[in-house]
C-alpha cells in the first residue's frame, strides 16, 4: 500500500514536472466581445526559460511603445475607445528562446458604413451602391433592403429577377440595379453586415436623374459658344472692312485709291498726292 | 494702334498691349479649360471606380492618355497653324476636345473613356494649348513673361475653383450629365479662337509657297517645314530641349507624390491635403510674379529660368529633408518655397523659345518641345513610385527628382553664349525679305500681310513715316 502510493506520487509529480517544462501562457481576458475598453493581460507561467523581454503585436505588426525590456513574466495593454480601427488580433510576445506567444482576440459588432450615402443614376442605366466594412471580424452575411417611409423594409434577394445583382466579399457588397426608373427605384436603401457577434447597417439614399436633365444647361451654353463666336465674327467684320478691301485690291495700284484706308495712311497719301 | 519699335530689335516683333491683353484673356480661358480641367477630373474618378468596377490605376490611365495625347499632337497643331490658319486650328481643337467630353458622358465601358476622354479630347486639347501659347507670345515683346504668367496662374485657380464645381454638377445630373455640361463648357475654347482674328503672320509658308504639285517628296518637305523638324539638328534647341525634359522628369514627382509621402510621415489627411493646396497657392503667385520680374530687363530670362529651376530642384530635395524632424512647419515651409520656385519656372519655360529660334519659328518650336518633354514626364511618375516601392519611402524619389531637375539646369548651362550679358540675336530669318522690313511691316499693319504686294507700297510711302514715332 505504501509502495503504492510512493509510486503514484512519483508518477504525478513526474507527470506534473513535465506539463511544467511546456510554457503555458494564461490570457486574461481569453477574448474581448463589443467592449469599449478593455486590459489584456498575459501571464507566462510554468516555464524555465529566460525571459528577456515582451511585446505586442496587432495583427501582425509590432505596437509602438509595447516593448517591455523587463524580465517579468505578466505583461498587459490597455485598450480605450476599442472600435473598427482598433479590434482585431493581439498578440503578446515573450521574447525567450524559442518565443512564445498567445492571440487574444478583440471583437465588435461589424462596422458597416457606404461609401457614399446619396447615390445618383441615370434613368435606364445602372445604379451602383457600395458598402463596405471595417473590424474583426468581418460579416459573413451581407443584406440589402429597399425601405420606404413608414413601411419595413423588404429585403433584395440575389437572383431572383434581372434588377438586382448582389455581388458580396466580406468586407466589400455591391448592389447593382439595373433599369433604373424614376418612379419605382428612388428611395432608401440599407445595407446590413452580419458576424458573429450582430448586425449593422447603414443606409443610402438613391436618386435617379431624368437623362435629359443636363440637356438643358448643355444646350445652353452651346447657344452661349454660337453666339459668342456669331459676335466676335461680325465685330471683326465691321471693325476692319479696309484690310478685306486691301486684300481684294492687292497689286492693283492702292496709290491712286481715294478710300478710307488706314488713317495713318492718309497723311502720307495727301502729301504724296499733293 | 501698335508702338513702334526701333528697326535694331529684332528679338520679337509683338506690339505689346493693346489686343495682345484680350488674347491674353483668351489664353487664360483656353488654358483653364484645358489644364485646369485635366486637373479636377479625380472628382470623375471616385465615380468611375464604382460604376465601371475597375482598379484606381486603371482609371487613372485616362487622365494619363489624355495628358500623353495633348503633348503628342502638340507639333501637328503648330504644324497645322503654319499651314493654315491659326484660329481656325484653334476653334477645331475646341470643338474636338468638346466631342471627347459629350461622347464620353455616353460611354459603356473603361475603353471607350480612354477613346474619348483620352484620345479625342487630348487631340483637341493638343491642338488648343501650343498655338494660343505662341499666339500671345507673338504678341507680345516686352510684357511676353508676364502675358504668359497671367495666363497660367488661370491653372492654378481654375483647378481650385472647378473641384467644388465638378463635385456639384456630379451631384446634380450624375456623371454622365456632368461629362456633358463639360462638353459645353469645353466649346468656349472655340470663341478663345476665333478671338485670335485672321492669320497675322507672314510664315514659313511664304518660303515654299512656290512649291506646286502634290508630289509625295514635296509634301514630306512642307510638312517637315511646318513642324520645323529642321530645328531638331540646331544645337541650341537639342541642348533646351533636353535640359526641359530633365526638369519634366522631376517636375511632377511633388504633385503625384507630396500627399502621399506627408501622409506617411504622419500628418493627417486634412494636413496633407493642406500642404498641396498652399503649393498650388504659392504656384499661382510664382507665376504672376515672376512674370512681371522677368519683363524689368534686369535679368536674362536664360539666366532667371536658372535659378528658378535650380532653386525648385534643392527645395524638392529638401521636402524629404524637412519632415525628417517631424515637423510641420518645415514641411510647410519648403512646400511653400517650392510652390512658388516650380510657379515661376513654368512663366519662363515658355518665353525663352523664342529667345533661341526666333519668332517665326517659335509655332513649330513650342509643339516639338512638348512633344519631347511630354516623353520625359512620363518617365517621372512611374519611375518615383518604383523608387518608393524598392526603398520604401519617398525620400529617394524626391532625391532624384530633385536631381534630375538640377541636370537640367546644368544642361541649360551648355546652351551657346550662356554666360554673355545679353541675349544673342536668334537666328537669322530665311525669308528672301529682308527680316526688319517684315518686323516693321508687321507691326504697321497688324494685319495679315501680303509680303510681295506692300513692298512696293513701302518703299513709296512707308519709309518717311518712321520719324513720327
Amino acid at each position: 500500500m505504501n509502495l503504492l502510493w510512493a509510486v503514484s506520487a512519483l508518477l504525478l509529480s513526474c507527470w506534473r514536472a513535465n506539463a511544467s517544462t511546456a510554457p503555458n501562457i494564461i490570457t486574461e481576458p481569453s477574448e474581448v466581445n463589443n467592449q469599449t475598453s478593455a486590459v489584456l493581460s498575459c501571464n507566462l507561467t510554468e516555464t524555465t526559460l529566460h525571459i528577456k523581454g515582451s511585446h505586442w503585436v496587432y495583427n501582425g505588426k509590432f505596437i509602438e511603445g509595447s516593448k517591455s525590456e523587463e524580465a517579468t513574466a505578466y505583461t498587459t495593454l490597455s485598450l480605450y475607445n476599442i472600435s473598427h480601427k482598433s479590434a482585431g488580433k493581439y498578440e503578446c510576445v515573450f521574447l525567450t528562446e524559442p518565443e512564445v506567444k498567445q492571440i487574444i482576440e478583440v471583437k465588435i459588432l461589424p462596422h458597416v458604413a457606404a461609401t457614399k450615402h446619396s447615390e445618383h443614376g441615370n434613368e435606364n442605366d445602372i445604379g451602383v451602391m457600395v458598402c463596405v466594412s471595417h473590424g474583426y471580424p468581418l460579416p459573413t452575411d451581407w443584406t440589402w433592403f429597399k425601405g420606404e417611409e413608414g413601411s419595413p423594409p423588404t429585403p433584395i434577394i440575389n437572383g431572383t429577377t434581372d434588377k438586382y445583382e448582389i455581388k458580396s466579399t466580406p468586407n466589400k457588397t455591391t448592389l447593382t440595379i439595373n433599369d433604373l426608373s424614376i418612379e419605382n427605384d428612388i428611395g432608401d436603401y440599407s445595407c446590413s453586415g452580419t458576424n458573429e457577434l450582430g448586425t449593422n447597417s447603414d443606409k443610402i439614399h438613391l436618386r435617379v436623374r431624368s437623362r435629359l436633365a443636363a440637356l438643358w444647361p448643355f444646350l445652353g451654353i452651346v447657344a452661349e459658344v454660337i453666339i459668342l463666336v456669331t459676335i466676335i465674327f461680325i465685330y471683326e467684320k465691321r471693325r476692319k472692312p479696309d484690310d478685306v478691301t486691301d486684300d481684294e485690291d492687292s497689286g492693283s495700284a492702292p496709290l491712286k485709291s481715294n478710300s478710307t484706308e488706314n488713317h495713318k495712311d492718309t497723311n502720307v497719301r495727301q502729301r504724296n498726292s499733293n | 494702334m501698335a508702338k513702334l519699335r526701333p528697326k535694331a530689335e529684332s528679338q520679337g516683333e509683338g506690339p505689346d498691349g493693346g489686343y495682345g491683353w484680350v488674347l491674353v484673356g483668351a489664353l487664360f480661358v483656353s488654358t483653364s479649360l484645358v489644364f485646369g480641367l485635366m486637373r479636377s477630373l479625380g472628382i470623375f474618378f471616385v465615380e468611375f471606380v464604382q460604376y465601371f468596377d475597375e482598379s484606381a490605376q486603371a482609371i487613372s490611365w485616362i487622365s494619363s492618355t489624355g495628358l500623353a495625347a495633348q503633348q503628342f499632337f502638340s507639333p501637328l497643331g503648330a504644324a497645322l497653324c503654319n499651314a493654315y490658319d491659326t484660329r481656325w486650328v484653334v476653334m477645331t481643337g475646341g470643338c474636338l476636345a468638346a466631342l471627347g467630353l459629350i461622347l464620353a458622358s455616353q460611354a459603356t465601358c473603361l475603353v471607350h473613356l480612354y477613346l474619348t476622354m483620352g484620345v479625342i479630347s487630348g487631340l483637341g486639347w493638343g491642338l488648343v494649348f501650343t498655338p494660343m501659347v505662341a499666339t500671345v507670345m507673338a504678341n507680345f515683346t516686352r510684357r511676353r513673361t508676364l502675358a504668359l504668367g497671367l495666363a497660367f496662374s488661370s491653372i492654378g485657380l481654375s483647378s481650385f475653383a472647378f473641384n467644388p464645381l465638378f463635385q456639384l454638377l456630379v451631384e446634380l445630373y450624375t456623371w454622365r450629365g456632368a461629362l456633358l455640361i463639360l462638353g459645353g463648357l469645353s466649346l468656349n475654347i472655340v470663341p478663345c479662337g476665333a478671338l485670335i482674328g485672321p492669320q497675322r503672320r507672314s510664315k514659313a509658308p511664304a518660303k515654299v509657297v512656290s512649291e506646286s504639285g502634290v508630289s509625295c517628296a514635296s509634301f514630306l518637305q512642307r510638312a517637315s517645314s511646318y513642324l520645323e523638324l529642321p530645328l531638331l539638328f540646331e544645337r541650341p534647341y537639342i541642348t533646351y530641349t533636353l535640359a526641359i525634359s530633365l526638369l519634366n522628369v522631376g517636375y511632377f514627382v511633388p504633385y503625384f507624390h507630396l500627399v502621399a509621402h506627408s501622409r506617411q510621415v504622419g500628418f493627417s489627411e486634412y494636413q496633407a491635403a493642406f500642404v498641396m493646396s498652399a503649393a498650388g497657392a504659392t504656384d499661382i503667385l510664382g507665376r504672376i510674379a515672376s512674370g512681371w520680374f522677368s519683363d524689368l530687363g534686369h535679368f536674362r530670362l536664360i539666366h532667371l529660368l536658372s535659378v528658378w529651376t535650380t532653386l525648385a530642384g534643392v527645395f524638392i530635395m529638401l521636402l524629404p529633408v524637412s519632415s525628417l524632424s517631424g515637423s510641420y512647419a518645415a514641411l510647410m515651409v519648403i512646400s511653400l518655397l517650392y510652390g512658388f520656385c516650380s510657379g515661376a519656372l513654368t512663366s519662363l519655360v515658355f518665353a525663352v523659345v523664342p529667345m533661341i529660334v526666333g519668332v517665326e519659328r517659335m509655332m513649330g518650336a513650342l509643339g516639338l518641345l512638348q512633344l519631347i518633354e511630354s516623353g520625359a514626364g512620363l518617365l517621372g511618375a512611374p519611375l518615383s513610385g518604383l523608387l518608393k516601392d524598392i526603398t520604401g519611402d519617398y525620400t529617394a524619389s524626391f532625391m532624384v527628382a530633385g536631381g534630375f531637375v538640377v541636370l537640367g539646369t546644368l544642361t541649360m548651362v551648355t546652351l551657346p553664349h550662356y554666360f554673355s550679358r545679353k541675349d544673342p540675336p536668334p537666328p537669322k530669318s530665311l525669308s528672301p525679305e529682308d527680316p526688319d522690313k517684315a518686323a516693321e511691316l508687321k507691326q504697321m499693319h497688324s494685319s495679315p500681310s501680303d509680303m510681295n504686294d506692300l513692298t512696293g507700297e513701302v518703299t513709296n510711302n512707308r519709309l518717311p513715316e518712321d520719324t513720327y514715332s
